[in-house]
């Protein structure tokens, strides 16, 4: 069911010693539904994917996934639904080839390395067919971010989180990769992107607004409709 | 291990004072170039020769008993001592690893060494004294150093690295999954000195225990046979407890998000 809730923040606070950097954050993400994510850099927008993936527990708050909390045991399923492009782009060393090898040999993973997807993909995001024969530490930023959303989409799943998944990309290939996940209506697309090119008709945009001071909450993901949905 | 009609010079408080006199030459030398480890030099030393008088005095009163009781008792002692030099030196907390680590070493070296002592040596009484302590502590000194280097480097390269890592758990990897790159090259590097020692044996020097046995009057065939057993039993023993060290700290060590846990690390990153 495309209209089943995928994930729900509800007033979700973080404290990293003492200083807050989150709090009463409220958030609903439908199946199919398109957000986008904005805010200045420290607002915590990397922390919320993290805590949907089980990298940090929120201080305060509830987050669910499907309608049930995010604990222990959850975030094992979540990790296997969801597929997520991370801010960092430090995925791994060696031979891109191996790299994609041991990705696709986890249990979740078997049997979805299509090598005809993976040639068209290649070739949509403008990557040499070379690329795959390099170590990955010696890609170009660009060349690694592309490597990363295309593993995301080579996984099969139909949830993704994307943290600042474009940022090194030049403004075409940011446009076709917004395009190419844009055009998928039936996928729940949760985005972190300051670009432009990501900004479309059928994406909501939610702005996460800065902590000031201490224990302050200075308003709660304030949200601007944008168009559709 | 009855050798030909050649005595092994006997080593009297005259020899060991010569033997002393050498050091005033790393003391010369501190002194003139100011090296700084004249001091550490002096207690190193004075740690050594009074440690090894000490091993020497327990070893001749415990082989003369050679009551298996005591012998195995011994050779735990020897099992504790690994365990906590091991866990100090990788700077991580005692209290949660001392159970895995010090199991993980008895089974394994415990193992080899009962082995070693039915299937190669034949002994009679597997529990021997003269065998199983100093054999025990050959192979316990060699796997305390690999999993220094192996658990240090395993939990070292998991802090430095936890992007990789926390990514393949996005992936959907088990936790095993995701943490075999880390263990495969934590234990390469483990192994590496043990194997490069193996391959140049009798290269360049005559390993310790060969030369021991020579000097004891031991002949050279009978020795290198020692030698390679034991350089075998070594290296076993080693990819055994530090396999198991890893494998088994890998449990307590992280949590049931699949996070290393933060408080395992003395040292604040
Ligand atoms: N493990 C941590 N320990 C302490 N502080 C942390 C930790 N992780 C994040 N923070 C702090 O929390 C704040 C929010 O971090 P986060 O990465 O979520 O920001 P962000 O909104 O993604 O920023 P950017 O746009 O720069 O990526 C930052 O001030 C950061 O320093
Ligand atoms: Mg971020």
């Amino acid at each position: 069911m495309m209209q089943d809730e995928i994930i729900r923040y509800e007033g979700v606070g973080m404290t990293y010693n003492s200083k807050k950097v989150l709090s009463g954050f409220n958030l609903s993400i439908k199946g199919g539904q398109k957000i986008l994510l904005k805010g200045k850099s420290g607002a915590g927008k990397s922390t919320l994917f993290k805590m949907l993936l089980g990298f940090e527990k929120p201080t305060d708050g509830n987050l669910y996934y499907r309608n049930q909390p995010v604990d222990s045991s959850r975030v094992w399923e979540i990790r296997k639904e969801v597929a997520y492009v991370s801010q960092e782009t430090d995925l791994g060393e060696g031979p891109v080839k191996v790299l994609l090898e041991e990705i696709f040999s986890y249990h979740p993973n078997l049997n979805k390395m299509d090598p005809q997807k993976l040639h068209i993909l290649m070739q949509d995001f403008e990557l040499e067919e070379d690329t795959l024969d390099k170590n990955y530490e010696d890609l170009s930023g660009g060349e690694k971010q592309r490597i990363g959303i295309l593993i995301a989409l080579m996984l099969g799943r139909e949830i993704f989180l994307l943290d600042e998944a474009t940022s090194a990309l030049d403004s075409e290939l940011k446009k076709k990769v917004a395009e190419y996940f844009l055009k998928h209506g039936e996928w729940t697309l949760f985005i972190i992107s300051h670009d432009r090119e990501w900004e479309s008709e059928n994406i909501r945009v939610v702005e996460l607004k800065k902590q000031i001071g201490e224990g302050k909450q200075i308003g709660e993901g304030k949200q601007i409709r944008k168009g559709g949905i | 291990m009855a050798g030909p009609e050649v005595s092994t010079p006997e080593i009297t408080v005259l020899s060991l004072i010569m033997c002393f006199l050498l050091l005033a030459i790393p003391l010369v030398i501190s002194y003139r170039i100011k090296l700084d480890i004249i001091n550490s030099t002096a207690s190193s030393v004075a740690r050594m020769t009074s440690q090894l008088f000490l091993v020497g005095v327990l070893l001749t009163i415990v082989f003369d008993l050679n009551n298996w009781i005591l012998n195995l008792v011994w050779v735990f002692g020897m099992v504790t001592m690994a365990t906590y030099t091991t866990i100090r030196n990788v700077e991580l907390k005692m209290e949660r690893l001392f159970l895995p680590v010090i199991i993980s070493f008895a089974i394994t070296n415990l193992s080899v060494l009962l082995y070693f002592n039915e299937f190669v040596l034949d002994l009679e009484n597997l529990l021997e004294a003269r065998f199983l302590i100093p054999i025990g502590g050959m192979i316990l000194g060699n796997s305390l150093r690999g999993n220094v280097v192996g658990m240090g480097e395993f939990y070292e390269d998991i802090r430095r690295n936890e992007n990789r890592y926390l990514y393949n758990l996005s992936l959907g990897a088990k936790k095993y999954e995701a943490l075999m790159p880390y263990i495969r090259k934590s234990l390469r590097s483990s192994l590496k000195p043990t194997l490069a020692n193996i391959s140049t044996a009798g290269v360049v020097f005559l390993p310790g225990m060969m030369t021991g046995q020579i000097l004891g009057g031991v002949t050279p065939i009978l020795a290198i046979k020692y030698q390679i057993t034991i350089m075998i039993i070594i290296y076993v023993s080693t990819v055994m407890s530090t396999t198991f060290c890893i494998l088994s700290t890998i449990r307590t060590a992280f949590d049931e998000y699949g996070l290393v846990r933060k408080e395992i690390y003395k040292r604040k990153k």
